[in-house]
């Protein structure tokens, strides 16, 4: 099938379920500012924090602020665009998959456009304006080729991001019946790439740099944008962490799949 | 080649043993036991171009793990596959372009948007030419009789109208060959009528292969011309369905409506060997009888010896007590076909 | 009430309790997941306090109990208590509910007070674990003090549950629960001092979270914990949480009412 052809059948797929959503689930305003105000609520965390100390690890207010917002917004585009990832323990579960299987579309497509979290809209915009104000307000030294990377270094934070959704909710395969729990834990790893990776041992950064290479969406952009000393040069692997993390996790997905049971007799 | 052909066809899934509570859960966590269970047992099935096939047997017999193989779904554990000249499994998006499909308790539509957009959805996914997709719609909407519910939402339709909708669905983009798993389960008749119709029509003008399961034996005695019984994941009879009837179904019944009540031959077919009497009222009576002990001629003549038949009609053994015999573990086919 | 009736709630704590093992794996998955968060917690507040010895008023050891702490009395009642009540709700469930002979709030908080053991259990051992890999954990000495902490955190979950079950009660009037639960955690996390010591507020933030039911659920157990409050000042903070408990209790009951009147309405 080609690229075109299947950009396109995304978005009919994708047009049809938010249809749907607007349709019948009146709870998404409820959705998008619970999103938007959790991650308020995170920000007012690190500013009381800075408010009392003036710096952490070397790290000022508004590079930390960076970091934090990139986890969320990313997360939210996640939601937004490909969080039918998330319905993947149903699927397989309830022998859904079984549907996907008998179209010719990759189901991994199907998969993405499974469903929509509106919510995604919360924490891009709250996201996308504290991602803003640190530009703004961190002390960048702006060149037209910085913007351009800076660019590059969004588009390989989101696939890092839906790459690890999808590798870790690939695990509905393995574990039968268990929910979201172990995707949810995952998720919740990137926890670690909130903060400024020099504060952890140097097993979580090795970790959050190679197993689930989180930091390559907040901490390693962060160094290159604020001009870090001490990190300059790793950020350059973004693309190659976000190849290798598509690549995995297609790869996982796949070999899931062909474990794939169905259901009933 | 057959459009459809297995070769040494197996499935088995494993499952694990747990012992019950935390402590059996940790202990599978050490040393995990599992069993093998073969759903699938090697089978070979051919089927040409064409033809209409009942697939049947019990709960858990096998069935739709087969069904599941020979679409793509699953992965065989064993043997070989080819549909359509490919393999179903590894060249999956192939496949699917080119085989329809109803699983009866499982919709393929959309659930929240009305059908004919699940319809257009579909023309999209199987890249479905302009004027086909409007031919067959137009058809389709129009044999299965579905103008009144078009517009709703799976959600909002009846069992009846959304297995419609799913048949249309599944046979928009002219597959050459179509799975039927239970399409006609918990329906009412004359939705069942429609069904049958509309699948007799398409098999008959498009040559469309039909590969059906079900529990419904009017499907089967409408639509089938093949009959293959599967039971504990073995093939146990693949043969013409009218060869089944003829060994296995020997019994055919002859209802009859006459002018005045018959006494003397009431008291002389009870007395006959081989020929059971039930008497409805005294005009209407029915005769059963061993169709190669007799003929259906000497039944009707003797009858008319008595007195003046107003109307008669005559039916068959059904398939279902031939079927149920087999399920029951009463006939066994292979041994009673040599 | 009676000692039959009080039996009939217990047995309900103890299906709860049951049905927490069954899911187990779920349940063990999603407390590794707040470990996780703890120690993504724990780094961050050493990389504060790296260089320097005191942050409005708490000195690095006792953030780290703090800390500690903070995540006992956050793990009981979690997720699952909370998605459950609201489950019933939104799946219509509760209409079952109402045929039996029970009181839907009593029956849900003992339920919540049965999941509530296990995860405490868990967390205290876990936090045990933890604790012997940390120095310099300022434990109390005094058993009082123990007595004091014990009853402050059951207060608290009492005063947690009754946010939980008028968070929940929302959904009478949604379709989804996701959104409500997820405000509900924010604001409640902020708000208790779960996330940082209230003290680090500004003024005007530190009053107005001493005026609100939250800080009973987080702050209260930790300052007696951390002997910030004497004898006397902690039974009035455990007085202050019973109040608030049993308000809550009471406006839950209302609007239980209400709710089920509505829903009655709407029903025909």
């Amino acid at each position: 099938m080609r690229v075109s052809q299947m950009f396109y059948l995304y978005r009919r797929l994708y047009v049809q379920q938010l249809k749907a959503i607007l349709e019948y689930n009146k709870d998404f305003y409820i959705l998008m500012c619970s999103a938007a105000l959790t991650q308020v609520l995170g920000f007012v965390f690190l500013w009381v924090i800075y408010d009392r100390i003036p710096d952490i690890n070397g790290w000022q207010f508004w590079e930390v602020t960076f970091m934090y917002a990139m986890i969320f917004v990313t997360e939210g585009i996640g939601s937004l665009f490909f969080e039918g990832t998330w319905r993947m323990s149903r699927l397989v579960n309830l022998g859904e998959m079984d549907r996907y299987l008998l179209r010719p579309v990759p189901v991994v497509l199907q998969v993405f456009c499974t469903g929509i979290g509106i919510n995604g809209l919360g924490n891009l915009l709250i996201g996308g304006v504290i991602i803003g104000q640190s530009l703004v307000h961190g002390n960048v030294h702006w060149t037209p080729g910085k913007i351009l990377i800076i660019l590059l270094l969004l588009i390989t934070a989101v696939i890092i991001r839906v790459a690890i959704n999808l590798a870790a909710n690939s695990a509905a395969f393995w574990i039968k019946n268990a929910g979201n729990a172990f995707p949810l834990m995952v998720h919740n790893l990137a926890d670690l790439a909130k903060y400024p990776l020099s504060l952890f041992p140097q097993a979580v950064r090795v970790f959050v740099s190679t197993v689930l290479p989180y930091a390559f969406i907040s901490f390693y952009p962060a160094t290159y944008i604020f001009g870090k000393s001490g990190w300059s040069g790793w950020w350059m692997l973004a693309p190659v962490a976000a190849l290798g993390s598509m690549a995995a996790a297609y790869g996982i997905f796949r070999f899931g799949l062909s474990r794939y049971e169905s259901t009933g007799n | 080649m057959s459009i459809i052909e297995a070769r040494g066809l197996t499935k088995s899934f494993v499952q694990a043993v747990k012992e019950p509570g935390l402590k059996g859960a940790l202990k599978h966590l050490v040393t995990p036991r599992n069993i093998t269970k073969v759903a699938v047992h090697p089978l070979d099935l051919s089927i040409e171009t064409g033809e209409t096939v009942a697939y049947v047997g019990p709960n858990g017999a096998g069935k739709s793990t087969t069904i599941k193989m020979l679409s793509g779904i699953l992965k065989p554990s064993g043997g070989s596959i080819s549909v359509n000249g490919i393999n179903p499994y590894k060249k999956r998006m192939e496949n699917a372009a080119r085989i329809g499909a109803v699983f009866g308790q499982r919709t393929q539509l959309w659930w929240d948007i009305p059908i004919v957009e699940s319809f257009s959805l579909l023309k999209d996914i199987y890249q479905i030419p302009d004027p086909v997709y409007r031919n067959n719609l137009e058809q389709f909407i129009e044999l299965l009789g579905m103008n009144e519910f078009i517009h709703l939402s799976a959600r909002k339709l009846s069992l009846g109208q959304r297995m419609r909708a799913d048949l249309a669905a599944a046979l928009l983009h002219n597959p050459p060959i179509v799975y039927l798993d239970e399409p006609t389960i918990g329906l009412d008749v004359s939705v069942k009528q429609k069904i049958r119709e509309f699948i007799k029509k398409i098999n008959h003008e498009q040559q469309t292969t039909v590969m059906l399961t079900t529990h419904d034996l009017g499907d089967i005695e409408d639509l089938c011309r093949r009959l293959i019984i599967i039971d504990h994941g073995r093939i146990i009879y693949d043969g013409s369905l009218s060869e089944v009837k003829s060994r296995f179904a020997r019994s055919r019944i002859i209802f009859f409506q006459v002018g005045s009540p018959m006494p003397e031959l009431f008291a002389e077919l009870n007395r006959t060997p081989g020929i059971r009497f039930t008497l409805q009222n005294d005009q209407e009576f029915s005769v059963a009888f061993d169709r190669y002990e007799y003929t259906a001629s000497d039944v009707v003549s003797r009858v008319m010896r008595h007195g003046e038949v107003i109307d008669f009609r005559m039916e068959d053994a059904n398939i279902e007590q031939v079927i149920k015999a087999v399920y029951d573990g009463n006939l066994d086919l292979n041994q009673q076909a040599q | 009430m009676s000692a039959i009736s009080l039996k009939k709630y217990r047995s309900i704590a103890n299906r709860s309790l049951q049905n927490v093992l069954a899911y187990r794996t779920s349940y063990v998955i999603g407390f590794l997941a707040n470990t996780v968060n703890l120690l993504a917690i724990y780094f961050l507040w050493q990389g504060i306090y790296s260089g320097r010895s005191d942050v409005a008023g708490y000195s690095w050891d006792q953030m780290k109990t703090y800390l500690l702490v903070t995540f006992l009395a956050n793990s009981v009642l979690s997720w699952y208590s909370e998605t459950s009540i609201s489950g019933k709700i939104l799946d219509g469930s509760v209409a079952m509910d109402l045929l039996k002979p029970l009181d839907f709030q009593s029956a849900r908080f003992s339920e919540t007070l049965g999941a509530s053991l296990l995860e405490g259990g868990m967390s205290a051992v876990l936090l045990t674990l933890f604790a012997s890999f940390l120095s310099g954990i300022t434990l109390p000495h005094s058993p009082l003090v123990y007595v004091l902490f014990i009853l402050s955190l059951i207060c608290a979950i009492l005063v947690k549950f009754g946010v939980v079950y008028l968070a929940a009660l929302l959904c009478f009037w949604s379709t989804g629960s996701l959104g409500i639960v997820w405000t509900r955690i924010a604001v409640t996390n902020l708000l208790s001092g779960a996330l940082v010591p209230l003290a680090f507020f500004p003024d005007w933030l530190e009053r107005l979270a001493l005026w609100l039911p939250f800080q009973s659920i987080i702050h209260t157990p930790t300052m007696i914990f951390l002997q910030q409050a004497g004898t006397a000042e902690s039974l009035n903070l455990i007085a202050l949480q019973a109040f608030w408990g049993l308000v809550l209790w009471f406006a839950g009951k209302a609007m239980w009412n209400w709710a089920v009147r509505q829903v009655t309405i709407h029903g025909g």
